[in-house]
């Protein structure tokens, strides 16, 4: 019994295959169904995004059963599986762990860290187990790369830093404000881009947002778009003076914020610190007026300065992210071959207490009339017995597991006690 | 075997700072705990050493200016622990331990001086009360100069659009500027306190206060910086990187009284 992971994603792959194979929610409900009625693989969790479609499974014959499930997957999409075969990979035991490691902690992933990834691959699991195809070996590795994913986003900072201007934005104004909560927001002109800057701020709190517009009715549309208010061009003045965060994208070409004007605001705020979002071409707020004491001021080209030093902090991360991945694989590998043997040592446990419970009640009926006394010496009798011819294959069993010869010793046994498959 | 406990104190605190420094530019998580775990185990040893004093001695650990000082070190390593915690500041060991090993190295090079030369002068309990409140302020100013560092330079990284070690690690501007003010009026009552019983304190032993006295006359100066600084704050609306500045400025004169103080000849000195 082997575990594997074989699939594509958006590094071997191109995105018109991976469209074509993208399963939805209710085709993915009858696929693993039909997967796993075939038997060829004994467990098996499919996950499908956009960026990826595999499947985890436990399977005698991994090439086969990887075969069996492709086949079946291009003719549910209608993909002829030559086309799909060479995008194809495939990892073993080991290699499988990293892989559903790496992939829920979102280094596997397009923007590595990105967040949506863990959701998805906890909703596969999720729908494979509402199939009833998920068994104790792929709930092991399931439940560890959720873990580790954990892990890896707490001891790690591979998602913290903003990689996208928007959120570099609201990074930035984290690093002047002491939170975002309650901070006023000023927009001046109504772009697509300082519309989203500005729900990224409305997200961590900011309120109120005010809008103003050299067109009144956009400015209205705007504000309504972000529950805030429009005012008059001509009032942008006096509201720089009362808020904290301006983001400026008109289409004008010339400076609509001048240095003389924001020097007698920030006479007026007393220290307060304000904050220039500039994301206008050509500028909107003059150069000079950096200059001033408290006044922060960034442009487009600061902001993508930021994201690229926040794109390098985080493939730095990313390489803490996989040492720590590494870390864990090892851990695993030795759980995983446990739960190999586990099985059998159950099953071997019950059967030899089903035989000897059994034996018991036929003997205790053959003496009727036996005391109290008796009837508790072969009980106590009967269990020893069992215990002491356990204990040697038990251990055996472990050991062998923990030596990576786990499945031969499982076989050995199950013939030897006549087991069956555990299920 | 007291003397050894110093030597691990001053170990564990050189290896707390060497650690913090080296968590702003890794940014390894282990690192900051590394640093934390050996800053709390220097403290312990220190709070060890203290009380060992005070039961040898039978007096407060404030005897003769290195006592004194090693006493405001460990105040000021429970304030930065505190404050850590409370701002969520994991950088803050960077600024504060390099000040607190420096002071230490001072503390302990310097033996106190006889127990007889201070016991004359050290009768009464107003003296005591005179230094340890002035200490109380001196720890407070390490950590208000820390924070005065720790808003200069992240002010110059977002003025200067810079990313580095100082962005990614150092808190944001409002939070500083708030640390820097809040230690500010925490220290200045009592370094005002300390220094009025000091003067007190020097009229009824030596019967005047204008005898000069390196250390009292400096120590004056830095009140004056202070004093001035925290009017500003609450009247003037003096803040960020001005505020920063004497911060700044009214450490280094407070650097240099206990320098005098460790140096030159007076009646705070050995």
């Amino acid at each position: 019994m082997a575990l594997f992971v074989a699939g594509l994603n958006h590094r071997t792959a191109p995105v018109a295959l991976r469209e074509q194979l993208a399963v939805e929610e209710d085709k993915l409900r009858e696929l693993i169904r039909d997967v796993h009625a075939t038997g060829v693989a004994r467990e098996a969790v499919l996950i499908s995004t956009c960026n990826r479609v595999e499947v985890y499974a436990l399977a005698e014959a991994p090439g086969e059963a990887r075969a069996a499930i492709f086949r079946r997957l291009c003719q549910h999409r209608g993909v002829d599986l030559g086309a799909v075969e060479p995008h194809l990979y495939t990892h073993e035991e080991g290699e499988a762990v990293r892989h559903a490691f790496r992939v829920a902690a979102s280094l596997d992933s397009m923007m590595v860290g990105e967040p949506q990834i863990l959701g998805q691959v906890k909703d596969a699991f999720a729908l494979a187990q509402a199939c009833e195809t998920v068994g104790p070996t792929l709930h092991t590795l399931f439940s560890q790369a959720f873990a580790v994913a954990k892990k890896v986003r707490t001891e790690t900072d591979i998602a913290r830093h903003a990689v996208s201007v928007s959120f570099a934005a609201v990074e930035l104004a984290k690093k002047i404000f002491a939170g975002l909560q309650g901070r006023a927001v000023l927009l001046v002109g109504a772009g697509k881009m300082s519309e989203l800057a500005a729900k990224h701020l409305v997200d961590q709190g900011a309120f109120p947002i005010y809008v103003v517009n050299r067109t009144w009715a956009r400015a209205q549309e705007m504000a309504r778009a972000l529950s805030g208010t429009a005012l008059p061009f001509g009032e942008l003045d006096v509201a720089l003076g009362s808020v904290d965060i301006v983001v400026t994208s008109t289409g004008a070409p010339e400076p609509v914020i001048r240095r003389e004007l924001v020097q007698t605001v920030m006479h007026e705020r007393r220290g307060r610190p304000l904050f220039f979002i500039d994301i206008a071409v050509p500028r909107d707020v003059e150069a000079a007026v950096e200059t001033l004491a408290d006044v922060y001021c960034y442009d487009i080209d600061d902001l993508k300065q930021v994201v690229d030093a926040n794109l390098r902090e985080r493939a730095r991360e990313a390489q803490r992210a996989e040492a720590l991945v590494d870390r864990e694989v090892a851990k695993f590998a030795a759980r995983l071959r446990d739960v190999e043997v586990v099985p059998t040592i159950v099953s071997l446990r019950e059967r030899l207490e089903a035989i000897r419970s059994a034996e018991l009640k036929r003997a205790l009926a053959r003496v009727p009339g036996a005391p109290a006394e008796t009837r508790e010496a072969m009980e106590a009798l009967s269990s020893a017995i069992v215990n002491k011819i356990l204990h040697a294959p038990i251990t055996k069993l472990r050991e062998s597991s923990r030596a990576g010869a786990g499945r031969s010793w499982t076989t050995l046994v199950q013939e030897l006690f006549g087991l069956g498959r555990p299920s | 075997m007291l003397a050894l406990l110093g030597n691990v104190v001053l170990i564990a605190y050189a290896c707390a700072t060497g650690l913090s420094l080296a968590y702003l530019v890794q940014r390894e998580e282990i690192v900051h705990r590394l640093a934390s775990l050996a800053t709390l185990a220097g403290w312990i040893a220190h709070s060890i050493v203290l009380i060992a004093l005070v039961v040898e001695t039978g007096r407060p650990p404030l005897g003769g200016l290195p006592q004194a000082v090693s006493t405001a070190v460990w105040v000021v390593v429970l304030l930065m622990m505190l404050v850590e915690r409370q701002y969520k500041m994991p950088a803050l060991g960077a600024f504060v331990l390099p000040v607190v090993v420096i002071l230490s190295l001072k503390a302990s090079a310097a033996r106190p001086a006889a127990l007889e030369q201070i016991g004359l002068a050290f009768r009464g309990a107003w003296v005591w009360v005179h230094i340890a409140l002035a200490m109380i302020g001196i720890a407070a100013f390490v950590l208000n100069f820390a924070g005065a560092v720790m808003y200069l330079l992240q002010e110059r990284t977002l003025k200067a659009k810079r990313t580095g070690a100082f962005y990614y690690r150092l808190p944001d501007l409002q939070t500083l500027d708030r640390l820097t003010y809040r230690t500010l009026a925490l220290g200045f009552p009592f370094l005002t306190t300390g220094l009025i019983l000091g003067v007190v304190w020097a009229r009824t032993a030596w019967g005047s206060v204008l005898t000069f006295d390196p250390l009292a006359s400096l120590s004056f100066v830095a009140w004056v910086i202070y004093a001035a600084t925290l009017a500003g704050r609450a009247v003037a609306g003096l803040h960020g990187r001005r505020a920063a500045y004497f911060a700044v400025f009214g450490f280094g004169v407070l650097v240099l009284t206990l320098g005098a103080g460790f140096f030159l000849p007076g009646r705070h000195g050995t």
